[in-house]
C-alpha cells in the first residue's frame, strides 16, 4: 500500500462556534489520501469539500480532530510553513505582478537562489504552455490562460500536496474537457499528490484515481471512480453521480447475494444485494438507465422482459432518455440511441418491451 | 460532536490569514484619539467656573447664558437662514447636474463638467475663501448674508451632488425602461419611477449640504461683513476674547446638531443600502 | 416635461448642467481668475489693487526692498512656506501611520459593523474643525487636561508649554484631517479580494511580507489619494496654527488670511494662493497620472 500523504482523522468544524449563527461545517470526517493519487472530494456546494481543502492548506484551523501531513501534524503551522500549495477557485492572481512575477513568487519567498528561480518560472511556464505570455499581466489574458498561470504559480514551489479547489469552474465546456486531460497528464508527470475539490461528477469520474462523495459535512463513500458509480453505498451517492432509476420495495426472500423483491402487488424484480438485507426489509432498488434494454413488441420475449409504454422523451443528440410506465405505479428512465437514420427507434406511445440483468439492479443501504 | 463544540481549545490559536494581533488595540486608541477632544469639550461646558480649564462644580448657567445671549441667538438664525437656502438652492443645482452626468451617457465635456462640479473639493478652502472676497470686492456685491449665501451655495454643491450620483449609479436603469415600456412618458417615469428611488440620495446630498453650512468658519469669515455674523465665526470671535466654558456650550449644542443629522444620513443610506442589496 | 424641453440630447444635457456651470463658473472659477490677474498688480495700501502690472507680489516671496532701493534676500516668508510644508508633511505622515491599520482593521470586520466604524470615523469630520481645533487648546494648554494632573501630582512642577509650538500644530493638523487619510484608504482596501492573501501566505509569505507584498502595493491608489487628502487642507490650514500656534507660528494658509485681514496686501495674499493652487494642481496632475497608468495596466 502506497504511504499516506495526507491523514484526516475525526475533523470536525465549526464556523462561529458558540453562537446562534453555528454552523457545522465538517462533522468528524476522517479519509486518507495516498501518495502520488490524484484525490478528489465531490459534493453539493455546503457539503463541507473546500472547507476540508482550506483546513489542509491551513486557511482554516479545525474545531476537533487531527490532520497528518506525512505523518507529522501540521496543526501549528501557519499556511506559508505548509508544503503545500493551492490553486483557488477564482485563480487570486497577484493583479500589480506579471506571469512570472506570479510564478515566482512562492519560490522567492522560499528564499532560493536567483538563478534556481529563474530557471524553475521557466520549466513550470513551459509546462503549462504560457513561455511567451511570461510579461503578461493576468487581466491581460483569458480565463484558460489564467487558470494555468494559477496552476503553474502552486507548481513552482514544488509541493509535497497540491490542492485544487474548483479550478476548472470557471471554464466553458470545452476547454474545462480539454483542462480535464492536461490536469490528469500533469499529474502523472509531476507525481505530486493532488487533492481536487469539484461538484462537478464528470470531471471527478474522468480525472481521480479515488473519490470521497461528501455531503453535509460527512463523507458518504471513498472508492474508485468504478466503485462510487457502480456500487453507490447509498442513495445519496447513486442519486449524485449519474441518473439513476430508483425502486422501493420489500425483500421477500434472500438467496446467496440475490433477493427477491416486491415492488407492487403483482410485480417482484431479483436484485443484487451487497448488504445484509432480510426478508421483511423495506429498501431501495437501484438501476442505471444505460443498463436497461429496450425492444419492440414483436421480438420473442424471455424471462427476463417486462411490457411497458413510452410515456416521454427527452432527446439529447447522442442518446435519449425515454421515460417508460410499466405499470403498476413503476415507471423507469431508460437510454436509447438515435439509429443510423437519425431517427429515435421508439415514439410517445409505443409499446416495448424493457429488459435489464438482476445483477444491474441492486439494493441501496437505506 | 457536542463535546468537540464546547470543548475549550488548549492549542496554539493560530490567527487567520491577513489578521494581525494588536490591530484592534489600535482602533480603539484611534477612535479615543478621535473622540477624547469632543468628550473634553463636552465635559467643561458644565463648568461651573469662569476659566474653562479650573474645574470648580457643575452647572449648566453657561447654557442658560448662551441661550439668552442676542449676539448667539442672531448668529444662530444667520446660519440657519444661509443654511437653508444653500441647502434648497445646491440640492437642486446638483440634482440635475448628478442626472445628466450620471444618465446623459458619454459625450464630450463630461470630465470637465465633473472636474468643475468638484473643483470646490480640491481648492484649498482659504483659497476659495480669498478668491470669492476679492471678486465680491471687485464687481461691487454687498448684499450681507446674501454674499453668504452664495459662497455657501457654491460650495455646498459637490457635498450635495455625491451622494445624488452615487444612487443615481447604483440604480438600475431596467427600471426606467420597465416604466416606459408599460406605456409611461418621459414625464411619468421620472416623476413616479427616478424621482421616488432617487430620494434618499437626495435626502442625503440635503443632509450634507446643509451640515457642511452650517459648520463652515474659514470662507464665511472672509465674505461675511458686519452683521452677518453666522455661529462659528462668532465662535471664533468669543475664543479671540477668552476662554469661557459658554464656548464649549454653545459648541456643544452645535456639534451635537450636526453628529444628529450626521446620524440620520447615516440611518437612512444605511437602510437604502440594505433595500438595494436585500 | 417632454413639452417644453429640448428634445435634442446635447440640449438636454447643457440645460441641465447651466445651473452648475453658471453657480461654481462665476463664483468660483472667476474669482480664481481675478485672484490670479491681482497678483500681478500693485497693492493698494488702502486694500484691494491699483490696476497696474507688476511681479512685486511674487518678488516679495524671497526679496525685499532695502531702505537705498535695491532687492536683497529676505527668506522670511520662504521660512513660512517650508514650515507649512514641512508640518504638512509631517501631518501627513503620522495620519498614514496612524490611519492605514485602522482602515485595514475595519475591512477585516463584518458588514454592518464595518459601515458603524466609518460613521466613528466620520463624524469629526461632518462636525465643526473650529470647534474641535478649539478643545486641543483645553487639552494642551497651560493647566490643561494634560498638565493639570500632572502637576497636582508634582511629576511637572512648571507648565510644559504645549500649546503655540510646531508640535501642537500639528497635532491639530493631523487631528483635523485623520478621517481624510482613513476613507479613501479604507475605500481601495474594501475593494482588495482577501482570497489573494491566502494565495500569498499559501505562496510562504509571512504576515509582514503579506503586507509589503500585496496589501500596500495594492491600495496604492488608498494610499496616494489620502495623502493628497490631507497635505493639500493642511497646507492651506489657517485654524490649527491660529489657535494652536497663537498666530506667530505662521503657516501658509493663516499668511494668505493675515495680508487680506491686515496688511491689506492683496496682490501678495493673491500670489500666496496662486502658489498653494499650484501645488494643488501638481498633486492632481501626479495622481492623474497614476491612475492613467493603472488603467493602461488593467486593459492593454
Amino acid at each position: 500500500m502506497a504511504t499516506a500523504a495526507i491523514n484526516i482523522h475525526g475533523v470536525s468544524k465549526v464556523y462561529n462556534p458558540g453562537s446562534p449563527q453555528a454552523v457545522q461545517a465538517l462533522d468528524t470526517v476522517s479519509l486518507t489520501i495516498h501518495d502520488n493519487e490524484f484525490f478528489t472530494l465531490l459534493g453539493p456546494s455546503g457539503c463541507g469539500k473546500t472547507t476540508l481543502l482550506r483546513l489542509i492548506a491551513g486557511f482554516e484551523q479545525v474545531t476537533g480532530g487531527e490532520i497528518l501531513l506525512f505523518e507529522e501534524g501540521i496543526e501549528n503551522l501557519e499556511p506559508s510553513q505548509r508544503p503545500v500549495n493551492t490553486v483557488f477557485q477564482h485563480y487570486a492572481l497577484f493583479p500589480h505582478m506579471t506571469v512570472a512575477q506570479n510564478v515566482a513568487y512562492g519560490l522567492e519567498r522560499l528564499k532560493k537562489p536567483k538563478d534556481e528561480i529563474r530557471l524553475t518560472v521557466d520549466r513550470v511556464l513551459s509546462l503549462v504552455k504560457l513561455t511567451e505570455l511570461a510579461n503578461r499581466r493576468p487581466s491581460q489574458m483569458s480565463g484558460g490562460q489564467q487558470q494555468r498561470v494559477a496552476l503553474a504559480r502552486a507548481l513552482a514551489p514544488s509541493p509535497k500536496v497540491l490542492l485544487l479547489d474548483e479550478p476548472l469552474s470557471a471554464l466553458d465546456l470545452k476547454l474545462r474537457q480539454a483542462m480535464r486531460e492536461e490536469l490528469k497528464q500533469l499529474q502523472k508527470e509531476t507525481g505530486i499528490t493532488f487533492v481536487f475539490v469539484t461538484h462537478d461528477q464528470e470531471e471527478a469520474l474522468a480525472m481521480s484515481d479515488r473519490i470521497a462523495v461528501m455531503s453535509n459535512g460527512e463523507v458518504q463513500q471513498i472508492g474508485s471512480p468504478t466503485e462510487i458509480y457502480e456500487h453507490p453505498v447509498n442513495r445519496f451517492v447513486a442519486d449524485f453521480i449519474g441518473d439513476t432509476n430508483f425502486i422501493d420495495g420489500e425483500i421477500i426472500s434472500v438467496k446467496d447475494d440475490l433477493v427477491s423483491c416486491r415492488i407492487s402487488a403483482n410485480t417482484v424484480f431479483e436484485a443484487e444485494d451487497s448488504g445484509n438485507h432480510k426478508p421483511g426489509d423495506q429498501v431501495t432498488l437501484f438501476l442505471r438507465p444505460e443498463k436497461i434494454t429496450l425492444t419492440s413488441d414483436a421480438q420473442i420475449v424471455n424471462g427476463e422482459s417486462h411490457a411497458g409504454k413510452v410515456t416521454n422523451i427527452i432527446y439529447l443528440g447522442n442518446q435519449a432518455l425515454l421515460s417508460v410506465d410499466l405499470g403498476n405505479d413503476i415507471e423507469l428512465t431508460a437510454q436509447t440511441r438515435p439509429r443510423e437514420d437519425g431517427n429515435l427507434p421508439f415514439a410517445v406511445g409505443d409499446s416495448l418491451l424493457v429488459e435489464f440483468s438482476k445483477r444491474a439492479l441492486r439494493v441501496l443501504a437505506k | 460532536m457536542s463535546d468537540q463544540l464546547t470543548r475549550p481549545s488548549s492549542k496554539r490559536k493560530i490567527l487567520p490569514v491577513g489578521h494581525y494581533r494588536g490591530l484592534g488595540l489600535w482602533n480603539a486608541a484611534f477612535l479615543i484619539f478621535l473622540y477624547m477632544p469632543i468628550a473634553v469639550l463636552i465635559f467643561y461646558s458644565f463648568n461651573d467656573n469662569r476659566m474653562v480649564m479650573i474645574w470648580s462644580g457643575f452647572s449648566i448657567d453657561w447654557y442658560i447664558k448662551a441661550f439668552n445671549n442676542v449676539a448667539i441667538q442672531d448668529a444662530v438664525l444667520n446660519s440657519l437662514i444661509v443654511a437653508f437656502f444653500a441647502t434648497v438652492i445646491s440640492t437642486a443645482i446638483a440634482t440635475i447636474g448628478a442626472l445628466v452626468l450620471a444618465r446623459g451617457g458619454n459625450f464630450r465635456g463630461k470630465t470637465m463638467s465633473l472636474g468643475l462640479i468638484t473643483l470646490p473639493l480640491m481648492v484649498p478652502e482659504i483659497v476659495t475663501a480669498v478668491a470669492m472676497l476679492i471678486f465680491f470686492a471687485a464687481i461691487g456685491i454687498n448684499w450681507g448674508l446674501g454674499n453668504v449665501i452664495i459662497a455657501h451655495v457654491t460650495f455646498c454643491i459637490p457635498f450635495a451632488f455625491m451622494p445624488i450620483r452615487a444612487r443615481l449609479e447604483g440604480m438600475d436603469t431596467s427600471m426606467e425602461q420597465a416604466s416606459r415600456d408599460l406605456y409611461a412618458s418621459e414625464w411619468e417615469t421620472f416623476r413616479y419611477i427616478t424621482v421616488p428611488l432617487l430620494m434618499p440620495g437626495i435626502i442625503a446630498g440635503a443632509m450634507l449640504a446643509f451640515v457642511i453650512s452650517m459648520d463652515d468658519f474659514i470662507i464665511t469669515l472672509m465674505v461675511s461683513g458686519a452683521g452677518s455674523t453666522t455661529l462659528p465665526v462668532y465662535i471664533y470671535s468669543m475664543i479671540r476674547r477668552g476662554l469661557t466654558p459658554e464656548i464649549n456650550a454653545v459648541s456643544t449644542l452645535l456639534l451635537l446638531f450636526s453628529i444628529t443629522i450626521v446620524t440620520a444620513y447615516w440611518i437612512v443610506s444605511n437602510k437604502t443600502r440594505t433595500e438595494t442589496v436585500h | 416635461m417632454s413639452s417644453w424641453l429640448p428634445t435634442n440630447p446635447s440640449s438636454r444635457r447643457w440645460l441641465g448642467l447651466a445651473p452648475t456651470y453658471l453657480v461654481i463658473g462665476i463664483f468660483m472659477l472667476i474669482p480664481m481668475i481675478i485672484m490670479g490677474t491681482y497678483s500681478f498688480m500693485e497693492a493698494n495700501p488702502y486694500g484691494g489693487v491699483k490696476p497696474v502690472f507688476s511681479t512685486a507680489a511674487y518678488l516679495q516671496l524671497a526679496w525685499e526692498y532695502d531702505l537705498d532701493g535695491t532687492l536683497v534676500f529676505n527668506p522670511g516668508y520662504l521660512k513660512i512656506i517650508w514650515r507649512s510644508i514641512g508640518l504638512s508633511t509631517m501631518a501627513t505622515v503620522i495620519c498614514l501611520i496612524f490611519g492605514f491599520p485602522v482602515a485595514y482593521y475595519i475591512t477585516l470586520q463584518p458588514e454592518n459593523r464595518r459601515n458603524f466604524y466609518i460613521y466613528l470615523i466620520t463624524i469629526p469630520f461632518w462636525t465643526n474643525l473650529l470647534i474641535r481645533t478649539f478643545a486641543w487648546i483645553i487639552i494642551l494648554g497651560r493647566n490643561g487636561v494634560i498638565e493639570l494632573p500632572l502637576l497636582s501630582l508634582g511629576i511637572i512642577d512648571k507648565s510644559l508649554r504645549m500649546m503655540y509650538s510646531d508640535g501642537a500644530i500639528a497635532i491639530g493638523l493631523t487631528y483635523s484631517y485623520l478621517p481624510l487619510m482613513v476613507l479613501p484608504i479604507y475605500a481601495s482596501l474594501e475593494k482588495l479580494d482577501f482570497r489573494l492573501l491566502e494565495a500569498a501566505s499559501d505562496l510562504y509569505s509571512s504576515r509582514l511580507e503579506i503586507m509589503t507584498k500585496i496589501v500596500i502595493p495594492l491600495s496604492k491608489p488608498g494610499i496616494i489619494a489620502g495623502c493628497i487628502l490631507v497635505f493639500i487642507p493642511c497646507l492651506g490650514a489657517f485654524i490649527a496654527p491660529n489657535l494652536l500656534g497663537g498666530g506667530k507660528k505662521l503657516m501658509l494658509g493663516s499668511l494668505v488670511q493675515f495680508q487680506f485681514a491686515s496688511a491689506r496686501n492683496w496682490p501678495f495674499g493673491s500670489a500666496l494662493s496662486m502658489l498653494m493652487l499650484a501645488v494643488v494642481v501638481m498633486a492632481l496632475i501626479f495622481y492623474a497620472r497614476g491612475a492613467k497608468k493603472r488603467a493602461a495596466g488593467a486593459e492593454s
